[in-house]
């Protein structure tokens, strides 16, 4: 019981380093115009495809989601469910997603990124930041590691959300060719 | 810990079986970083195929030019080989320098091999020495075996069963370990082909690779020196609480230097 307190100190210091430390930026150009890419990043069922290991994503309110991811970082290999709020909301140019990941007994992590539309000459051009904090085993473990696991998973979505806009032109392609 | 199946099969074939018959199934090789996961309940495996007794990936080969070490090997054996240790030098004094004895003594090539943990030492002799990857049905070539952190060329179910490192004139590792855990911050190794340098940079980035702008001065002029030249951008780096992008592209520098310094010597 004594050494309880000076645990929780030591995590509570950790981990406020950790919130300046785990910070991100990206840039991605999308092939669809802004309102288009727009709608797609309030669409559920485009977010569950982009996201990877994504097993569900509901719509809890207009701004509110909640979705269960099954992780794969190496070794570890755990499912997770986080609620996801938007705020800030200025549509269709920008939104702060703040997400809330509980891990159970593997720990906890909470984000936020901004995420800003822009549009250009027939395609959009999306940016983020993304701020994170990691605690419990997690970050016991995977201190090292936090910041390019999450990069990796931004990235992976991001890329997944571009493609998504690809393919929907394809789809459309195709559809016209199949007469559907 | 959750509760698992535990398997111990006889032969490469057998192993494959069983992961192909396994719900989720993983190899256990050395176990040094899987078990601490299973312990901490962060991965959940259904079946544990434990590889200690497969035969065919065991044993150490010398032939011309080149070292052949199964998967299975422990560090401490790669370490204390006689027989490395006069043929290929940087790799029984990298192998000592991994972990403590604990770790070397449980630890195996192909474990942190197909691991691709980014602050792995074998990595860097991987790419660095342009070893060759064997698994049951084909070979990778080094150069094109890590791909990001914790992803390798390897399909599900592969298993590495050797790692032939070619043998260079000469060669030296420097790293720069973290104090409590001795993985790698950044660890370069500088290898010399008669004249053709590889330089294999592990630590610093997702997963291991080249180091091609070092490559080339060294190849121009093989001095530490010449390494000042150099501008290694961070772009892409790993940043965490005990080194930021900044800290190791500069270390990767200083690595490197002196790595080439050793290497001279």
């Amino acid at each position: 019981m004594v050494a309880l307190p000076q645990k929780v100190n030591r995590a509570n210091l950790l981990r406020s380093r950790w919130g300046s430390e785990v910070e991100q930026t990206g840039e991605y150009s999308v092939a669809a115009d802004r309102s288009a890419v727009w709608t797609g990043l309030n669409d559920p069922e485009v977010l569950a495809r982009c996201i990877e290991g994504c097993q569900s994503v509901s719509k809890v309110s207009d701004d509110v989601f909640e979705a269960s991811v099954k992780a794969k970082v190496g070794p570890v290999r755990a499912t997770f469910s986080a609620a996801i709020a938007l705020t800030d909301i200025d549509p269709p140019s920008s939104y702060l997603i703040n997400v809330a990941v509980k891990g159970g007994p593997a720990g906890f992590a909470k984000g936020s990124a901004e995420v800003i539309l822009e549009e250009a000459d027939g395609y959009t051009v999306l940016r983020y930041r993304v701020a994170a904090n990691v605690g419990g085993k997690l970050a016991q473990i995977g201190s090292r590691l936090v910041d390019s696991a999450a990069r990796k998973m931004a990235d992976s979505f991001f890329a997944a959300f571009e493609r998504e806009f690809e393919g929907q032109d394809r789809r459309a392609d195709g559809a016209s060719g199949n007469s559907r | 810990m959750y509760p698992f199946n535990y398997h111990r099969p006889q032969s490469a074939d057998d192993a494959l079986a069983l992961f192909k018959a396994a719900e989720d199934g993983i190899y256990l090789a050395g176990g040094q970083t899987l078990l601490p996961t299973m312990k901490q309940r962060l991965a959940a495996p259904t079946d544990l195929i434990d590889l200690c007794n497969v035969p065919d990936l065991r044993g150490i080969e010398l032939e011309t030019q080149a070292v052949s070490v199964g998967a299975l090997t422990l560090h401490s054996e790669v370490a204390g080989h006689e027989g490395i240790r006069s043929a290929l030098p940087v790799l029984s004094s990298l192998a000592g320098e991994i972990g403590d004895s604990q770790v070397r003594n449980r630890g195996t090539l192909g474990g942190s091999v197909a691991n691709s943990d980014p602050a792995a030492d074998y990595p860097a002799a991987i790419v660095g020495l342009g070893a060759t990857i064997h698994t049951m049905d084909r070979s990778i070539e080094g150069d094109d075996f890590f791909k990001d952190l914790f992803e390798t060329a390897l399909n599900p179910g592969e298993l590495i069963t050797r790692i032939c490192f070619p043998v260079p004139e000469r060669a030296a590792y420097q790293k720069f370990p973290n104090p409590a855990s001795r993985y790698a911050i950044v660890g370069v190794l500088v290898a010399d082909f008669s004249g053709e340098i590889r330089v294999g940079v592990t630590g610093a980035g997702p997963c291991a690779f080249r180091a091609s702008g070092i490559e080339q001065v060294l190849n121009a002029d093989l001095s530490p020196e010449s390494i000042d030249a150099v501008e290694v951008p961070e772009s892409g780096f790993n940043n965490d609480l005990h080194a930021s992008a900044i800290y190791r592209a500069h270390l990767v520098k200083v690595m490197a230097k002196r790595a080439v310094a050793d290497l001279l010597n």
